[in-house]
């Protein structure tokens, strides 16, 4: 039979201490719960897709030693190279390096010669087969030809004529349409840039940017003078890219050993970009668990005490025909009710703060499943942290009702 | 009602073993009220732990209103003991968290009443210890006394046939513990066997039946023909 009323009444004898514990856990779940949205969110955010193959895919970088190094036929030679490695699916050059956090945006017009109105995006100068080589899912029109690539600097925008673009991006100019054969300007620019291909997705060199997904790719082989600088995304068979990566770095210095050449693939770029993601995961998922922990000595402790304390009275009630199930379920009820009444509190001050870090920190809103969820949690632990002690009053003898000490 | 049989018990450490109940034999009738005496040491508290199934005995029978006690897990013997035993100590052993009406509710709980009955008994053995008005006082607000009183209530509220009370005027001045002597022989009188180890050679003699356990073992069987007599 449960003691509810007897056991508060006992609660109420020691009413400081109970207090205390449900006041740490009233904290410990706002914190909790808190910080578990921010690790939510963060962790949503790195799981969110590229659409790229970035698992699969080298960035490979080069300098030149030589001066006047000719730029587009050593490209075409490389990636002529390149693409003769049996496991590589494709290859093409860019001016920035994909999930990198290096890259540049421009705005872009519906209208030629305009400069207000415009759409940000993100973009890359790349080569032909770019879908390709970045794994890209293309839902609308073609890839880059070698045809459509035109030899160029930051100078020549003027003068692009094709473009492919995201998915996200299209809705943007075109909600209601279909954006490919329509034509895109660059400011106070009458050029027309055809679009002529939608990837799914891309999300860009800025992986933290509000405008990541708004990504543009023009068809470019950027020469830029003074610079002899390159590079190339090399994507190869999945599961191929140690591969790759092992015979790719050699054959590029035996074709021009005059080169400063690195690897790296995109995968580590990712990685790189996500650092402080995850750093703030590790901390926050570090606080939780020694909150967890912090709480779960305080009850471990708080129990024991009250089962040394009432080590008598454990007797006595024995005595009186407790069974050991009924002290262990009397402690662990007792623990329940202080639990509880701390994680009811914790409850309505989790919701509370997350109303003030909605106002002021531009937080999401906490999801109800994801409360109860960290509640039920922290409750468990607390009848876990109680269970040891409990079980230990539960082996008290009856025989020391009769014991004078 | 209680039955010995050559019980036993021991204690044994890593190079010690004690026997505080050696061949121990005794018969306690169905309304009896006997005393158990002797010197500290002697096995009184063993013998009323083992009768009080507190613990368990090593050897030997015990047959507690005929059954056969031996054996019984935790909770068979937690259910007879709060069935048929009922028990007097001489720390009076009242929780001071709870009132006294929680007090008696203690074994009333773990007997699975419902709250009416529970109810009923408890206001009747507080009108039969005559502490009714002070249902709602903490034990700490009784004197010595009231408080071996909230105590005996506690152990009639179950209706036990069989109660152990350890020394339970052993806290209280001579007035009180008179107050307490006559208490329980009023409980004898309405039928109850009584169990009571008693340092006092006079509270002894107004026992039907006085019990001296030397070494583990009954040394002297004492009757008194009229201890209505000896109390008068």
């Amino acid at each position: 039979m449960l003691e509810l009323r007897p056991i508060l009444s006992a609660l109420w004898q020691s009413k400081t201490a109970a207090l205390l514990i449900a006041l740490q856990l009233m904290l410990t779940l706002t914190i909790v719960s808190n910080a578990a949205l921010f690790i939510h969110n963060r962790q949503e955010k790195i799981a969110r897709p590229t659409g790229m193959a970035e698992k699969d895919i080298l960035a490979v970088n080069f300098s030149a030693l030589a001066k006047n190094y000719e730029m587009p036929a050593a490209v075409d030679a490389d990636l002529a190279l390149i693409r003769s490695i049996p496991s590589v699916i494709e290859a093409t050059h860019s001016h920035k390096i994909p999930l990198s956090g290096s890259g540049e945006s421009l705005s872009l017009f519906l209208e030629p010669n305009a400069n207000k109105g415009g759409f940000s995006a993100s973009y890359f100068y790349v080569g032909a087969g770019v879908t390709e080589a970045l794994g890209m899912e293309l839902i609308a029109g073609r890839d880059f030809k070698a045809t459509d690539v035109q030899v160029g600097d930051h100078t020549s925008r003027n003068t692009l004529n094709a473009v492919i673009v995201t998915q996200q991006f299209a809705r943007q100019l075109y909600p209601d349409a279909h954006a490919v054969g329509k034509y895109l300007y660059t400011g106070n620019n009458n050029q027309p840039i055809k679009i002529i291909g939608i990837v799914a997705r891309n999300l860009g060199p800025h992986l933290h940017q509000a405008m990541a997904g708004n990504t543009v790719f023009f068809p470019q082989l950027m020469v830029v003078d003074g610079s002899a600088s390159m590079t190339y995304l090399v994507r190869s068979e999945p599961g191929q890219l140690q591969e790759v990566f092992n015979q790719l770095e050699g054959k590029l210095r035996v074709r021009d050993p005059q080169r400063i050449i690195s690897l790296r693939t995109l995968e580590a770029y990712k990685k790189r970009s996500y650092r402080a993601d995850n750093t703030t995961i590790e901390v926050l998922a570090t606080v939780i668990t020694l909150l967890a922990t912090i709480i779960a000595l305080g009850i471990l402790g708080l129990t024991s005490f009250w089962v040394s304390q009432r080590r008598k009275q454990i007797g006595v009630r024995r005595a009186l025909g407790a069974s050991r199930r009924a002290i262990a379920r009397y402690f662990l009820i007792e623990n329940l009710m202080v639990a509880g009444t701390g994680i009811a509190l914790g409850l309505a001050a989790a919701q509370l703060a997350n109303k003030v870090l909605v106002m002021y920190f531009n937080q999401p809103a906490l999801p109800l499943p994801l409360l109860l969820g960290c509640a039920l949690i922290l409750l468990v632990i607390s009848l876990g942290a109680a269970l040891s002690p409990a079980l230990r009053a539960a082996n008290i003898s009856p025989a020391l009702a009769t014991r004078s000490v | 009602m209680l039955k010995m049989h050559k019980v036993r018990k021991s204690f044994r450490t890593d190079t010690i073993e004690t026997h505080a109940l050696r061949d121990f034999n005794l018969e306690v009738k169905e309304g009896e009220f006997i005393a158990v005496t002797g010197p500290s040491g002697s096995g009184k508290t063993t013998f009323l732990n083992i009768a009080g199934l507190l613990e368990a005995h090593s050897g030997g029978q015990y047959l507690l209103d005929g059954d056969d006690v031996s054996g019984l897990n935790d909770r068979q013997r937690s259910r007879l003991r709060n069935e048929k035993i009922g028990f007097i100590f001489q720390g009076f052993n009242l929780i001071p968290d709870l009132n006294l009406f929680d007090n008696i509710d203690v074994p009333l709980r773990y007997r699975g009443f419902k709250a009416s009955e529970r109810r009923r008994r408890i206001d009747k053995v507080l009108q039969q210890v005559g502490l009714a008005a002070r249902a709602k006082y903490l034990p700490s607000q009784l004197s010595g006394g009231q408080q071996q009183r909230i105590a005996i209530a506690r152990a009639l509220a179950g209706e036990p046939r069989f109660l152990l009370a350890d020394e339970p005027t052993g806290n209280l001045d001579s007035l009180m513990a008179r107050q307490v002597m006559e208490l329980l022989e009023l409980v004898n009188d309405w039928g109850t066997t009584i169990v009571m180890v008693t340092h006092d050679p006079d509270l002894a003699r107004r026992a039907e039946r006085n019990i001296q356990i030397v070494d583990g073992q009954v040394a002297d069987l004492e009757y008194h023909a009229n201890p209505a007599a000896l109390s008068a």
